[in-house]
């Protein structure tokens, strides 16, 4: 195995384990969702990270998160990939529709986020869809920027401009020449967005914006705060589901890494 | 220049979107506009005093005419009223304002000056150990969110070794205005500001890298080292001032997402700030105090970047010179 590629082991190793867990929890936990015990139970060999204020088990609860954390996270982050995309496309037109788009990025940019998100998902109420279309509308302003300037770099590229010469058309100068070369971005962007999506959808469901028929885990540390877990000291049932986002954010980010290290490689 | 002016032109945009925003939403959403404008159920309500919330809302004149009362409320200060809380949203917010400011502009400022002296020693020797150490760690610190980062440090440094406490921002019975007040003050904000810190220092700091980085390269920086000049000259006469610009622009970035930092924070420190009255409008459903505060905020973000945009113009001596030979 070579250096260069532990970081593509580790992500994947850890994203495929979240991933499996996500599929079939019944497989790592033996009980069900609603089994009840003596709440407020500490660690113990029964209960690896203990009961919380309704008995339940909170490692059983972690495990059927996952699910819902990595479906809200991955589908935003497609949709703020697709968004992405397709207005940093529209903004790399030299025309008039090109520089609105261009605009309506940039001040994407100035939007105080996370405000914006809570009143948003006041209004509109709180549900897993309602939180994936909001953290999309706001995720793909970085993939659109990105977007624009590599279009914008590749229109002036020699081979570009050699196709146009050589008579190839519109078509086949996007399929084979703007995708091609767009791949690296997409998967970056992909990868990046994943990890800021997910943080993005835990703090909201921290606030108390997550759905609450389907806990993420970031709504089950609301849950262990509001619930008084500091005070009970079950410091595992507000720090485990914190371990569990950061270890899924890592997985994303080493993989970022492997394909920076591989692009890297293919330009020098 | 004109990057300049356009930037303020698009803060200005953004700006205006959250003031459209703000009036369109309770309007074209299912359901009765006075339910969201004061917050009350429809059932709740007597025909009279449906009536009355009607009328003083405007809500019977044509969209433009209410707009412009929207903007009338904007334009005095008011801000609009909370009928739940039976005040005007400006003196409910105002309390509060000083509280949050206080966090966020404490930690934008540590935040910053970190940023620099961290991303110029590690952007002039990209590569080295010290370099490695402080990328990597700033990029697992990137990992965790801002309230887990709060949780752990009120869990170790309040609960578990009770060196600061674990809420207010001031203690019971200091006298305003006296020294010891000012030392309680800075004793109760070390760990919501320290949060906060942490959770902004790997972005703002990996972007100071960068851009040390990319100077780094320039024959300028070489020809310094050749002449034996020290690591402190280099980073602080010969790159510092060639990324000022960009620098400033990026503390008047931060002032905005540290705000929407302060007020996640403000929730676990129970705080008696912006983000505390936030949590509190969003449960008891006070639309237009929601409103309000996403005006407000919107409003100290649209002012930090003007003023950096304008800093920038008075620090770069280039845009300066060229304005004059124009």
């Amino acid at each position: 195995m070579k250096r260069r590629n532990l970081p593509l082991y580790l992500g994947l190793a850890i994203l495929l384990l979240f991933v499996l867990i996500a599929l079939v929890p019944s497989l790592f936990t033996s009980y069900s969702r609603k089994d009840m015990f003596p709440p407020w139970q500490g660690m113990s060999s029964e209960h690896f990270l203990g009961t919380n204020n309704l008995g339940y088990d909170i490692y059983t609860e972690l495990i059927y998160g996952t699910g819902d954390t990595l479906f809200i996270g991955v589908t935003s982050s497609i949709l703020s990939l697709v968004l992405g995309l397709a207005i940093g496309t529209l903004s790399s037109s030299e025309s008039f529709v090109g520089s609105i788009f261009t605009s309506l990025t940039n001040m994407f940019v100035y939007l105080p986020k996370l405000v914006t998100l809570i009143v948003l998902s006041t209004f509109l109420g709180s549900s897993s869809f309602t939180l994936i279309a909001l953290i999309s509308a706001f995720g793909w302003v970085g993939t659109s920027r990105v977007v624009k300037g590599k279009i914008v770099h590749l229109s002036s590229a020699p081979f570009i401009e050699n196709c146009t010469l050589l008579g190839y058309g519109k078509l086949h100068t996007v399929l084979h020449h703007y995708v091609r070369n767009l791949q690296d971005v997409i998967v970056s962007r992909f990868l990046a967005g994943a990890t800021s999506c997910i943080m993005m959808e835990s703090t909201l469901s921290f606030l108390g914006f997550g759905d609450l028929y389907h806990p993420t885990w970031g709504t089950m540390v609301n849950y262990a705060w509001k619930r008084g877990a500091m005070l009970r000291h079950a410091y595992n049932y507000l720090l485990a589901p914190g371990f569990a986002i950061m270890a899924l954010s890592l997985s994303f980010y080493f993989l970022s890494l492997f394909f920076e290290k591989k692009q890297e490689e293919i330009n020098l | 220049m004109t990057k300049y002016r356009k930037d303020i032109v698009t803060a200005l945009l953004a700006f205006c979107f959250v003031i459209i925003l703000n009036f369109i939403l309770p309007r074209i959403l299912p359901g009765d506009p006075i339910a969201y404008l004061t917050g009350f159920a429809e059932e709740d309500m007597t025909v009279k005093q449906y009536e009355y919330y009607e009328d003083a809302l405007h809500l019977k004149a044509p969209l433009p005419e209410q707009f412009l009362h929207y903007l009338k409320s904007l334009g005095d200060g008011s801000l609009g009223y909370s009928y739940k809380k039976e005040a005007t949203v400006r003196s409910l917010i105002f309390n509060r304002l000083g509280h949050t400011l206080q966090i966020t502009l404490t930690s934008v400022c540590i935040t910053s000056i970190i940023a620099l002296v961290l991303g110029l020693s590690s952007g002039l020797s990209k590569g080295g150990s010290f370099d490695r150490a402080v990328t990597t760690s700033s990029v697992i610190l990137n990992t965790v969110p801002t309230f887990m980062i709060g949780i752990v440090l009120l869990l170790f440094f309040a609960f578990h070794k009770k060196w600061f406490p674990y809420a207010n921002l001031s203690s019971t019975g200091v006298r305003k205005g006296t020294v010891s007040f000012f030392l309680d003050r800075i004793w109760h904000l070390f760990l919501p500001v320290l949060t906060l810190v942490l959770a902004q220092l790997p972005s703002r700091f990996l972007l100071v890298r960068n851009l040390a980085a990319n100077i780094s390269e320039e024959k300028y920086v070489l020809y310094a080292k050749t002449r034996g000049l020290s690591r402190r000259t280099i980073k602080y006469h010969y790159i510092f001032p060639n990324i000022a610009a960009p620098f400033i622009n990026l503390v008047g970035m931060s002032v905005g997402s540290a705000l929407g930092g302060a007020l996640v924070i403000e929730n676990l420190f129970s705080i008696n700030g912006m983000g505390t009255l936030l949590t509190d409008a969003v449960y008891s459903l006070d639309y237009p105090l929601i409103q309000g505060i996403l005006f407000v905020t919107t409003a100290f973000m649209t002012l930090s970047i003007i003023l950096s945009d304008g800093l920038c113009l008075v620090v770069n001596p280039k845009l300066r010179k060229k304005e004059r030979t124009q």
